[in-house]
């Protein structure tokens, strides 16, 4: 395998020194001269008319300088979701949403906000709005919300599906391919309401200058576009509006692709109003009920098998809970079934999805995005068949699994996989082999073993419009400057992408700095999300880094009197090929006739001597990418205390090919991280409502996460299958590391325990009233 | 409500400063002081973004009323160390990947410090029971605690 400089090693991350000592910037830290702090009246019930509204109370409270309702705000659709902003004809994106409407759809939506010189001032104006409701009927399940009785709640929705839209993805003859199958396994699985929970709440800060020019720091994954959004919300031309990371953000996970919930166009309308700087800063339980969640809903999966165990018929089916306002609803059942449908090699498949409106928080991005929620029904079925046909469920996986080259739904290729080594790697890990040999008779806590594979995509096409550009400037010193617009949310793209910008430019890491996420000083990107950032931002990156160095070789040549091919570029110094830096030419046969006598040059002093003739090297990159297929084996072993109900991972095997690690210690984090929040997602996470709509999870002591405490063994292993169209070869692996974890966690539990559960999370209550009812 | 003093030692400086008798500690150290090492995630001492040293103990500093801290001898983030002089723990967080987002981090940290105060020689689950009130959703803790070890060796190679 090649070896490269700075591309595939596990280098300290750049933010690293200003994350330990407290001094990175983040939205919720920042403070502005005349600043004012912002707070949000919000309803408290799921579904109302507002009809009226009386705000003189709060404006008369010493120390309120704005309140801002729907009357004296703009009344301009939107969608909170960065998707407003590329959606491709045919298809058009849904806008739904208004700053504030006289309408509120679910516990937690907008009513009103008041902008005061202190928080506590904000907050005790927020008891002095008078607000009158007519209260209107509420529906919060997905399937109930379809029925002819229930209430519309969008009224240009009709059957409360956002837009009308029901995704159909017909491949091969599914009807004739279940009529020619041996074995028809169905089953309808349940899946929940998850949070982001990432640690920074939705935050903004925003300020409105007198020539009309709008800046907004902000949480967001996505300036650019959540720019588009603003213009759109505010009529102001882009080129007028600055939205930026200041630079860092307290974790993503989907949550604020487009806008960070509401918080930047509350705080540009309370600006605009108070003509002064406003920060607003969710509550964490402001977060957990008014900011998107993963789509809750069901999922149904109908495989069909020759006797072989060639899988030759699959149907899936998903109704996913959109919740109050349509933010990805449209995007989320799409990735679903893409992705269910890309795993195996079925010629014959259907995939049917929609999301549908409810009277809940609305349901948006969050990692995995659709496919956690395809995998665990799949792979639970996966198992069930391979019961059926006594096959090992590992070695089923194996004769079906997607092969490079295989024909599938997709419109991009399956370019590499490296999941057959992924299965090997981790069944070893976790010892397959003791499957089913892991209990005594009697035992009253089961241990059990359980699989799960998947795959995922690398950006957002075709699900939407993906392109992405990159700057690089050589400096006057013959240092590098990257400038870039996707976000670093944690996930280390500061890092990473300066990685590949060294390696191309054959510089040091300590040779090149980067600007990100800020929408004024980098070029146009869709932003940080969709398991993109590296594969479509680092293809950018890539780019602009060898125009950049082509012009650096070109100058070079010119001044080292050789052919630009003949040079190379590296630890920043530019040299003949094949000739010892430093060295004379003279009586070597790199010479030829007429060629100067010095053959090497530092960066650093070609980048003077271009700058003393009127010159800069600026490498531009702007690239439309292609997409790549990362794949992924969980393995976990689980145990289960049949007197508590209680589920206790022992230890989680995530083995995953993503292409390239360009920082290995980064990926690995990555994975971890995802590992943890599969794991919570199959057993403890769920935001459940009660009969009027209201959140009954809306605090991290509610809302089981886990800690330090509960971690399992995680043993994460990488694969690099080489991709041919990622930058290095690498994929996209910033969601993967939870989408098999659930299945691989609900297969074990029934190794363990023999009941097959078609609703996560396993709660000790769900668990324990199984065990009783399996008793019985 | 009328305004008190605070007196208390902050980073090993002597500090006094007016604050409202309801004021939480937190608030007194990001908004009076302007040290915004100390995170807020929740304001109810859930999630352990604002922990800080307090007397020897890691607190939740938004669950201390601030005229709490009369006397004592605080630590926050920015008091530990600095890119002239890291503390063991900084050093094996920034070098192990313990750090993504970063908003947990100062507070992961001051668990990890007073951990180590007093023990450089923590079993994992010490380690595990010690971070428990400090809430990461990147990481899932493995390289958290990998750090939390590699700094009690460096300290117990310093002893």
């Amino acid at each position: 395998m090649k070896e490269y400089n700075v591309v595939g090693h596990s280098v300290r991350r750049l933010d690293a020194v200003e994350k330990a000592t407290g001094t990175a910037g983040f939205t919720s830290d920042m403070k502005l001269p005349g600043m004012l702090y912002a707070k949000v009246l919000r309803s408290p019930y799921a579904h109302a008319r507002i009809l009226s509204i009386d705000t003189s109370e709060a404006e008369k409270l010493p120390g309120v300088k704005a309140v801002a309702t729907h009357k004296n705000t703009p009344r301009e659709l939107f969608n909170t979701s960065a998707t407003m902003t590329f959606t491709v004809p045919p298809m058009v994106p849904v806008l739904d949403q208004y700053i504030f409407d006289n309408v509120v759809r679910y516990v937690g939506d907008e009513v009103a906000a008041v902008a005061a010189v202190t928080e506590k001032i904000a907050e005790a104006a927020l008891k002095l709005i008078k607000v009158e409701y007519e209260l209107l009927p509420a529906v919060f399940d997905p399937l109930e919300a379809m029925t002819p009785e229930a209430p519309v709640i969008h009224e240009s929705h009709k059957k409360n599906i956002p837009g009308g839209e029901v995704i159909q993805i017909p491949y091969g003859d599914a009807e004739k391919g279940f009529a020619e199958s041996d074995l028809i396994i169905e089953k309808t699985f349940k899946v929940p309401v998850q949070k982001q929970a990432q640690m920074e709440t939705q935050a903004a800060v925003a300020q409105v200058g007198l020539d009309g020019k709008i800046t907004v720091w902000s949480t967001t994954q996505t300036p650019h576009p959540t720019k588009m959004i603003l213009a759109k919300i505010f009529s102001v031309p882009e080129s007028k509006i600055r939205v930026l990371n200041p630079p860092y953000i307290g974790g993503g996970f989907g949550v604020r692709i487009g806008l960070s919930a509401k918080a930047e166009p509350i705080a540009v309308a309370l600006s605009m109003l108070a003509k002064k700087p406003v920060k607003i800063v969710y509550t964490r339980k402001e977060d957990f009920i008014a900011s998107d969640t993963r789509h809750a809903g069901y999922v149904t999966v109908k495989l069909g098998a020759k006797k072989d165990g060639a899988f030759h018929a699959m149907y899936l089916k998903a109704i996913l809970n959109g919740g109050a306002y349509c933010s990805f609803s449209c995007e989320t059942p799409g990735v679903l079934g893409c992705m269910g449908m890309a795993v195996y090699r079925i010629p014959n498949q259907f995939y049917y999805g929609h999301s549908v409106y409810t009277n809940t928080t609305p349901s948006g991005a969050m990692r995995g995005f659709g496919n956690p929620q395809a995998m665990y029904p799949i792979e639970s079925v996966v198992d069930m068949m391979a019961e059926q046909l006594g096959m090992d469920p590992l070695e089923l996986r194996l004769k079906n699994i997607m092969q490079v080259g295989d024909p599938w739904p997709l419109p991009y290729k399956c370019s590499s996989t490296g999941l057959a080594e992924c299965i090997a790697k981790g069944a070893r890990s976790i010892g397959w082999e003791k499957r089913g040999k892991l209990n005594k008779p009697g035992a009253k806590k089961l241990r059990g073993i359980g699989m799960g594979v998947g795959t995922h995509c690398s950006n957002a096409w075709p699900w939407c419009g993906d392109y992405d550009n990159a700057y690089i400037t050589v400096q006057q010193d013959g240092s590098i400057h990257l400038a870039t617009g996707v976000p670093d949310m944690g996930t280390g793209t500061s890092t990473s992408l300066p990685q590949i910008a060294a390696e191309v430019m054959g510089v040091g890491l300590d040779k090149v700095s980067i600007t990100f996420a800020d929408s004024a000083s980098t070029p146009f990107t869709i932003g940080s999300h969709a398991s993109r950032t590296l594969y479509a931002a680092g293809t950018a990156v890539v780019e602009a880094a060898r125009d950049a160095r082509k012009q650096v070789l070109e100058y070079a040549g010119e001044f080292l009197k050789v052919a630009p091919e003949r040079l190379e570029l590296k630890d920043s110094v530019i040299y003949v090929t094949g000739q010892a830096v430093g060295n004379d030419c003279s009586g070597s046969g790199v010479c030829q006739t007429g060629e100067s006598e010095r053959k090497s040059i530092s960066l650093k002093e070609l980048a003077y001597n271009a700058h003393l003739r009127n010159k800069q090297f600026i490498g531009v990159g702007r690239i439309v990418p292609d997409n790549a297929p990362p794949w992924h084996a969980h393995f976990a072993e689980v145990e289960v205390d049949t007197e508590l109900g209680q589920i206790r991972v022992i230890k989680v095997a995530a083995v995953h090919d993503v292409g390239k690690a360009v920082n290995p210690m980064i990926v690995e984090g990555q994975i971890e991280g995802g590992v943890l929040m599969g794991i919570g997602y199959a057993l403890s996470e769920e935001i459940k409502y009660d009969e009027k709509g209201k959140q009954l999870h809306d605090s991290f002591h509610k809302y089981m996460l886990a800690t330090a405490d509960d971690t399992p063994e995680i043993d994460v292993m990488i694969v690099e299958s080489n991709d041919p169209t990622g930058p290095f070869g690498a994929k996209g692996v910033g969601e993967t590391g939870l989408v098999p974890t659930a299945a691989a966690i609900a297969n074990a539990v029934y190794d363990a325990t023999g009941i097959r559960f078609t609703e996560i999370p396993l709660t000790e209550e769900r668990v324990f009233r199984a065990l009783a009812e399996s008793r019985k | 409500m009328s305004s008190k003093i605070l007196k208390f030692t902050l980073n090993g400086e002597p500090v006094e400063i007016a604050v409202s008798p309801e004021d939480m500690l937190v608030d007194v150290l990001r908004d009076k002081l302007e040290l915004t090492g100390t995170k807020k995630g929740c304001g109810k001492g859930e999630c352990g973004a604002c922990t800080i040293i307090m007397d020897g103990e890691a607190v939740n500093s938004c669950l201390v009323p601030a005229m709490k801290a009369m006397s004592a001898s605080v630590e926050t983030i920015e008091g530990i160390g600095g890119p002239e002089k890291f503390h063991p723990v900084q050093e094996t967080f920034m070098g192990l990947g313990a750090i993504q987002c970063g908003f947990c981090t100062p507070g992961m940290i001051m668990s990890s410090k007073a951990l180590l105060d007093k023990t450089t020689s923590p079993t994992s689950q010490e380690i595990k029971k010690a971070l428990a009130g400090n809430i990461c959703r990147c990481t899932g803790y493995v390289k958290i605690e990998e750090a939390v070890m590699a700094a009690a060796e460096k300290m117990r190679e310093k002893q």
